[in-house]
């Protein structure tokens, strides 16, 4: 708690004059061009990031259940997700920065011998595709975590409503829809909260890959915090953003717990 | 329990074939696509990790070469010692290495002092409850928004670009996920194994250490693993909170690769190594635990 009060102090002062200043730094938030500009940023961000990884992580999990019934199968697949996950941020960065770099890269490469030829892609450093790279790490690094919580979803189910469903006619649509999604359910809004608070202070492989840039195209909250912080060192008005973010993310999960803390307590 | 659905389906499909006939045809091919996907995933998963490695075998000279080759002609690991001996990122190595073990060590100590009354002794369930899910939500906090009080805490009492610093608040933030690990285990212990050891005349203590801590070592050493892995990838306090080699941990050597003007691919390339090797090989050691604590207990796998 005593952050929290810390950072109420802080952001209730003037940037390095000191003195109380009321409300100022709240306020000067929504004049703040840059601001608007990286909420922009990290919203399309959270919004693609989260939509492919929880779409390709449940339609890989129905999948994988309903082909996979090896034991051997299941532990290479389950063995093969955990590993993006528990690989440092940082780590995946250089991965994918070793990927990314336009003239020895191995996508450029790639794109060459698969035949096109036209100026080599700028993957990093121009903003539409910067985005698009830094998104493609996280869901790299996190489709897998849908995946696995869903697919431990989808092995909790009980078999005999599924045999049950089968002796109806149940085809597979009717299969997921009636009988596996009314149990997924919890675990989906689960992994929507998990994956919200993530996107949303995601910092480090975006710090790898571009550092924010080019230009401020990927620069996130987290890193734009950052930056007035730490590089101009106002830690008045970067506490009173991060205030803003405290009070949003409490509403939220106060809303979401209601409904996880049956599930979790 | 097979046998008899499928006898039932064979019974139905007398009435309406085509219904049931077809997705079975339909399944073979569903299963075909699936595997491919599957497949095609490996590769996309598996060939990052392949071409770091690759990339950090190659000498320097073979670092431009047009197009890049899959596999380095002369393997070397002239990377690794340039960057750990001649950069001098062995220092960081260590650092990283103390500040995980001490942070494992306390936050397994002071998880158990929190769970063990709140599974042993008589708290009201309200208690309970509230003090378990407060450590979820700290969990949600994003990390960005604590970090400027700490900030300016660590530095007005004069602990900034110091290993303990780090230390400190890697054990606060892996502690919520400790108790409720670490909850989850004791919970699966009869209450009456204990009682059975007091009742033969043991005191709490012993009961403690001689019968609850061995029965739950496995759950101890998952947690611990877990701790370890998640403070060694830390990298935004450990960007704040230190300066100097003195205290910089190795998240910070692998970023420093990135910010050079020149970047030294292949050195960095084997920090990236190192950095995903010591969490990849740990976790796959306790490999049961990492999604039940990557959602905090709230999921269970069987595998």
């Amino acid at each position: 708690m005593y952050p929290l009060f810390y950072a109420i102090g802080l952001s209730l002062q003037y940037y390095r004059l000191g003195g109380f200043a009321g409300l100022h730094n709240f306020a000067f938030a929504f004049q703040d061009a840059l601001l608007s500009d990286s909420l922009r940023a990290t919203g399309v961000y959270i919004v693609l990031a989260m939509s492919i990884e929880c779409l390709l992580g449940l339609v890989l999990a129905v999948a994988v259940q309903r082909t996979v019934k090896s034991a051997l199968g299941r532990t290479l697949t389950y063995l093969l997700f955990i590993v993006p996950m528990v690989t440092p941020p940082v780590a995946a960065g250089v991965i994918f920065r070793l990927m990314y770099i336009p003239e020895y890269g191995i996508i450029n490469v790639l794109l060459r011998d698969l035949g096109y030829h036209g100026r080599s892609v700028l993957w990093l450093s121009s903003p539409g595709m910067a985005m698009f790279s830094v998104v493609s790490v996280d869901v790299w690094q996190w489709m897998p975590f849908v995946f696995l919580v869903l697919f431990a979803g989808l092995a909790a189910v009980p078999a005999d409503i599924i045999e049950a469903g089968e002796v109806d006619g149940a085809g597979g649509w009717a299969r997921f829809r009636f009988l596996e999604l009314p149990y997924l359910r919890p675990l989906l809004l689960l992994v929507l909260v998990f994956r919200f608070t993530d996107t949303l202070r995601v910092f480090d492989h975006v710090q790898v890959l571009t550092g924010g840039g080019p230009g401020a195209s990927t620069e996130f909250l987290s890193l734009y915090l950052y930056r007035i912080a730490f590089k101009f060192s106002n830690l008045n008005y970067a506490s009173a953003l991060a205030l803003y973010i405290v009070i949003i993310v409490s509403i939220l999960f106060t809303i979401a717990s209601r409904y996880l803390s049956e599930e979790l307590v | 329990m097979t046998g008899d659905s499928q006898a039932a389906v064979h019974l139905l499909s007398v009435r309406v074939p085509r219904t049931l006939v077809r997705p079975h045809r339909r399944r073979s091919v569903l299963r075909g696509l699936v595997l491919t996907a599957l497949g095609v995933l490996a590769a996309v998963y598996l060939f990052p990790f392949f071409w770091m490695i690759s990339t950090s075998l190659k000498p320097t000279s073979e670092l431009y070469v047009q197009p890049p080759a899959l596999w380095p002609v002369r393997p070397t690991f002239d990377a690794y010692g340039a960057a750990l001996v001649g950069a001098g990122d062995w220092v960081l190595l260590r650092n990283s290495v103390i500040v995980c073990l001490t942070t494992v060590v306390l936050a397994l100590a002071l998880a158990l002092l929190i769970a063990y009354p709140l599974t042993r002794l008589g708290v009201t369930p309200r208690f309970r409850r509230g003090l378990l899910s407060w450590l979820l939500s700290l969990r949600f906090l994003p990390s960005m928004v604590v970090v400027i009080p700490i900030f300016a805490t660590i530095r007005t009492v004069g602990l900034y670009d110091q290993l303990l610093a780090l230390i400190l608040i890697y054990t606060a933030f892996s502690l919520p996920f400790a108790v409720w690990m670490l909850k989850g285990f004791l919970q699966e212990v009869p209450q009456e194994v204990e009682e059975a050891a007091l009742v033969d005349g043991a005191g709490r203590w012993r009961a403690f250490f001689q019968i609850l801590l061995p029965m739950i070592s496995p759950g101890l050493l998952a947690a611990g693993v877990i701790t370890f892995a998640l403070a060694w990838s830390e990298f935004l306090y450990a960007l704040i909170l230190t300066a100097t080699p003195r205290s910089q941990t190795f998240s910070i050597a692998v970023w420093s690769f990135v910010t050079q003007f020149e970047i030294i691919w292949n050195q960095m390339a084997a920090m990236g190594v190192v950095s995903a090797l010591v969490p990849i090989v740990l976790l796959l050691f306790a490999r049961r635990y990492v999604i039940s604590a990557l959602t905090f207990g709230a999921v269970r796998e069987k595998t």
